[in-house]
């Protein structure tokens, strides 16, 4: 089992001064733009050479400025899936997943990986003529096809279409378990960094701010949950499917929301603005809203005329009020609520 | 005279073509690729014989290779056809080159690189195809320009019937005789040729 391990600091492009530890299974890179996301990547990949620091994937030391160690590019065995993955469009599907096979009948090997990624039908298509999830799928096979020992990804999912994101999303999950290799997913797309994560660690101007789990860093009032802007980001577990409606677990807390396109037992993510929910003293009876939730407040913050609930769930859940509407309702930490939601208000 | 001028022009074109295509794929590779100091200083000069007089360039040439310089057996001969042609077909293939290679998406040789390609497979099972119709759009220029090369050829060359008069020295050589059938069938000859290269190279363009 191999750990990569990623000391840097400072690079020509970027004052990065990041550490860096991933485990097998899938480390988000989570950050705004310009908090040096991508030059942490292609340090790793040794596109790039950081001032200082320390590269290490398992027992083989990548990058030592120390001891004057800058193993090359080529003999790194670091994947990278690039952002909208361009498969070389001037080959094939099965020769674009060969190229990096390093032994053994490359056309065989090239066959079953289009197969474990679900991609034999496009075997003979150009790289030039897919769809964004066909590119992504055959960008994983190639990569993985070349037995790495670690992998990049660069917002592997933000191109994509609803259908084509849960799909692929589903397939990185089922690689990162059979692959036992860590897995660096950069991204500034919380919905993906909480769909795909299984730690994150939040980067701001060129530095670690915090590491944990998506789930705890990116819910109302964690350590990355500005970044995430007022929209509540949900990590759901599908429990029951209905025509109309369905029935999700945030975690502790059961919602219904409106029809998702996945089955049971699945893990979904939604998106839940802080502007759709409503705060209620005590119990409503004759509203459409389909989730009457009874929470507590944990915290309240004013910016800008606005004031920012954080009510617990106990999943926490930010929702946000008028100045006038907070003093009305006496809304202060410990106070009891009922927050209503429509099904609809949560989007997949 | 025009069967012997129109065999030597092609000739000279082919062989300049040639030439011309592996260091014009170098030095437009290497400048678009590598950011150095001086490296527009370097464009410059390899772009010169484009706006030079093909005189002065032939000139330059005959004192750089003649006797004055480095003394070598080429002036008036087959191959200072091939040079002139080569010299100032040169820039086309060079600045084609140059935008083909910058136009390339610079992740895809990363990827190659990840993927434990050695640099000369990523130049030729990655890089060359995907820049290929630049390069294609390049060579069909440089064609053309080799075979239309006059002033650089007849100062380095010679305009020597039968072993360095090619079609466009043969042309003047008709118009300064007053024959006039034979210029003028000349010239619809390199007229046509150029005409057939300019659609090649829209339909190469074209072809995406």
């Amino acid at each position: 089992m191999s750990v990569l391990s990623a000391a840097i600091h400072g690079t020509a492009a970027f004052p990065l001064d990041v550490s860096l530890r991933a485990e097998p299974g899938i480390t988000v890179v989570f950050g705004p733009s310009g908090s040096g996301k991508s030059t942490l990547m292609r340090a790793i990949l040794g596109a790039i050479r950081p001032s200082a620091g320390r590269i290490a994937l398992g027992e083989r030391v990548l990058f030592d400025s120390e001891r004057g160690i800058d193993v090359p590019l080529r003999h790194r065995r670091v994947g990278i899936v690039f952002q909208d993955a361009e498969p070389f469009p001037h080959m094939d599907a099965r020769r674009n997943v060969a190229f990096g096979v390093r032994s053994g009948d490359r056309a065989r090997r090239a066959d079953s990986w289009l197969a474990r990624v679900g991609a034999s039908a496009l075997a003979a298509r150009r790289g030039a003529v897919l769809s964004g999830g066909e590119r992504q799928r055959i960008a994983l096979a190639r990569a993985l096809a070349a037995e790495p020992e670690a992998l990049l990804l660069d917002e592997p999912l933000s191109g994509l279409e609803l259908a084509s994101r849960e799909q692929v999303g589903a397939l990185l999950r089922t690689l990162r378990r059979e692959a036992r290799i860590p897995f660096v997913l950069v991204t500034h797309d919380p919905r993906e960094a909480l769909r795909l994560g299984d730690r994150l660690v939040y980067l701001e101007r060129g530095r670690v701010v915090a590491e944990g789990t998506p789930a705890e860093l990116l819910a109302p009032g964690g350590a990355a949950a500005h970044a995430a802007g007022s929209t509540n980001w949900l990590r759901a577990t599908v429990i029951e499917i209905r025509s109309d409606e369905a029935r999700v677990d945030l975690g502790g807390t059961v919602v219904v929301t409106g029809p998702l396109p996945a089955p049971p037992g699945t893990i979904v993510d939604l998106a839940l603005p802080a502007e759709e929910p409503i705060l209620a003293r005590g119990e409503v009876a004759g509203v459409s809203a389909r989730n009457s939730l009874p929470g507590i407040v944990s915290s309240l913050t004013e910016r800008e005329g606005v004031v920012s609930v954080i009510v617990a769930t106990p999943v926490p859940l930010r929702i946000h009020v008028t100045p006038e509407s907070a003093r009305e309702l006496g809304l202060a930490p410990g106070v009891k609520v009922i927050v209503l939601v429509k099904a609809t208000a949560f989007r997949p | 005279m025009i069967a012997a001028a129109l065999s030597l022009s092609v000739q000279v074109a082919i062989v300049a073509t040639i030439l011309v295509t592996i260091a014009g794929t170098l030095t437009g590779r290497a400048l678009a690729r590598r950011a150095f100091r001086g490296r527009e200083v370097v464009d410059t000069l390899l772009t010169l014989p484009l706006v030079l007089p093909p005189t002065v360039t032939g000139y330059a040439l005959l004192v750089l290779l003649g006797r004055s310089g480095l003394g070598l057996p080429i002036p008036f001969t087959w191959v200072a056809c091939v040079v002139a042609a080569a010299v100032m077909s040169f820039p086309l293939m060079h600045r084609a080159a140059r935008v083909a290679f910058e136009e390339l998406d610079p992740r895809h040789t990363l990827t190659a690189a990840s993927l434990g390609a050695t640099r000369l497979r990523s130049f030729f099972a990655v890089e060359l195809p995907l820049a290929r119709r630049g390069l294609a759009a390049g060579i069909a220029l440089s064609f053309a320009r080799g075979l239309g090369e006059f002033g650089a050829t007849l100062l380095l060359a010679g305009n020597i019937p039968g072993r360095t008069q090619t079609l466009p020295l043969a042309v003047y050589e008709a118009s300064l005789t007053g024959d006039d059938r034979a210029a003028l069938l000349l010239c619809l000859l390199l007229t046509g040729v150029s005409i057939a290269v300019l659609l090649l190279v829209a339909r190469i363009g074209r072809s995406r």
